[in-house]
């Protein structure tokens, strides 16, 4: 199989040339005991394995497929011909942030982390939990939002929340 | 041993009774835990650091200059906390080019990434610093016949040649782990799959819940009394998770997942409330008598 896109990212050495290699074997999906988790999804199958949908789609990072991928690095352990579909799936989802086009519960979650330092909204419910059993209390920072700025990613979640 | 503590976003907001059991059990086997003032999420790799790196990379340095500071490796609770920070310590350590450009953006908080510390998952702790025979001598009420399946999860087994934990597709050291409390470990199908807690948030739910029950029913059908996991998101799915699952897929059986301090804190002679069993969704009966009998 040859990719649709041709692909070239800067920092990932090799990742297009490996993508090219995919034979479609199915190899990485083909074992539900321990092969992709991910293909437990909507309507991959050996012969069209989610892989294969992520690999050969025309603009691979507006995919929605992509976001299914959990980064377990089973299909680049099983992979014969060490594609590592991994390496290109996490790549089209920066590219899906660069271009706006990343889901809400991405934006969401990077905004909350600039926001407050944590990845889980730090509710009441918590507060409370960790009172009865005697845990300090959690505190906000704002320190990040320096760093998000400085590398602009407050700037891309500005421009994509609008 | 006196360690930077980790704890990560998950633990204290939503499983906080993991805190409280590591802070207890941990320093009973010379492992002292060292708050660090200004540690934030890792970040998260899935949901964060994957969709923007360079920002993902910083606020790992960050965390880990935190660290530096005080000059004390880092002790994780959590896989996912293990695969964010170590991945970002080994490439800032080998990468000066790389490093350069994130003690710029670095510097606009005041710290500064130097390399000088190592990154562990308390169960790497155990296994390597603390060593299995230490934790033998602290068994006071070995878990004699709970047939426990081990589920190690995904980011701390791979990629192996960062993680160096164990092997990706047939590990075997949390099996030791349980083995020294006097547990009985198990092997059944699908060991290695993912808990689907990644799946279910960011993929597809019912997805999730699918390979959630053929985990289940495979450790169901190994006869487990009960599950083993280092990981809060692996807690949560295969908690919570099985909740849902087993209301989605009329599963027959309930097992009880523990994390392995809990278990770690039941051998040593703490009880279940204790242990912090009462906050979790999935309780089973049937395994709490056999556990009761087992601490008599």
């Amino acid at each position: 199989m040859v990719l649709n896109v041709p692909y070239t990212h800067r920092g990932l050495k090799g990742v297009r040339e490996a993508a090219e290699v995919c034979l479609k074997c199915g190899v990485c999906c083909a074992v539900p005991e321990y092969g992709c988790p991910a293909h437990y999804g909507p309507s991959y199958n050996p012969r069209y394995t989610y892989v294969y949908d992520c690999l050969g789609h025309e603009e691979p990072h507006t995919n929605p497929s992509i976001w299914q991928c959990v980064s377990c690095h089973k299909c680049e352990e099983m992979c014969p011909y060490e594609v590592s579909p991994v390496h290109f799936i996490e790549a089209m989802k920066e590219r899906a942030m660069e271009a706006g086009v990343s889901p809400e519960s991405i934006i969401g979650e990077l905004q909350q982390v600039v926001d407050t330092g944590y990845a889980f909204p730090l509710t009441a419910n918590a507060e409370r939990q960790r009172q009865e059993l005697g845990l300090e209390p959690l505190k906000a920072t704002e320190e990040l939002r320096r760093i998000a700025e400085a590398t602009g990613l407050l700037g891309l979640l500005g421009r994509t929340r609008k | 041993m006196r360690y930077s503590f980790f704890r990560g976003c998950f633990i204290p907001v939503r499983l906080p009774h993991v805190e409280k059991v590591a802070a207890t059990v941990l320093p009973e086997l010379g492992v002292d835990l060292s708050p660090v003032e200004g540690f934030t999420c890792c970040p998260e790799p899935i949901g964060f650091t994957v969709n923007h790196p360079l920002t993902g990379l910083v606020v790992s340095a960050r965390n880990i200059a935190l660290a530096e500071e005080q000059g004390r490796d880092i002790i994780t609770l959590c896989n996912g906390c293990t695969y964010t920070l170590k991945q970002a310590n080994e490439t800032l350590k080998a990468d000066s080019e790389l490093r350069g450009r994130v003690n710029e953006v670095l510097a606009e908080t005041g710290h500064l990434f130097r390399g000088t510390l190592e990154v562990r998952h308390f169960a790497q702790v155990l296994m390597d610093q603390v060593g299995l025979q230490r934790v033998r001598c602290k068994v006071e009420k070995p878990l004699s016949g709970l047939r426990v399946a081990s589920h190690t999860g995904c980011h701390i087994l791979s990629p192996h040649e960062v993680m160096g934990f164990d092997d990706p597709q047939a590990p075997v050291k949390l099996d030791a782990m349980m083995e020294v409390l006097g547990a009985t470990p198990l092997d059944y199908a699908y060991k290695t799959q993912c808990c689907g807690w990644t799946l279910s948030n960011y993929g597809d739910r019912n997805a999730a819940s699918r390979l959630l029950g053929d985990k289940l029913t495979a450790m169901h059908a190994a006869g487990a009394d009960s599950v083993s996991v280092i990981c809060p998101q692996c807690l949560a799915q295969l908690d919570t998770g099985q909740m849902l699952a087993a209301r989605a897929l009329q599963l027959g059986f309930r097992l009880p997942a523990l994390f392995y301090l809990q278990y770690l804190a039941l051998a040593m002679g703490y009880s279940l409330e204790d242990a912090g069993y009462d906050k979790h969704r999935v309780r089973d009966p049937g395994f709490e008598e056999k556990l009761r009998r087992i601490l008599a």
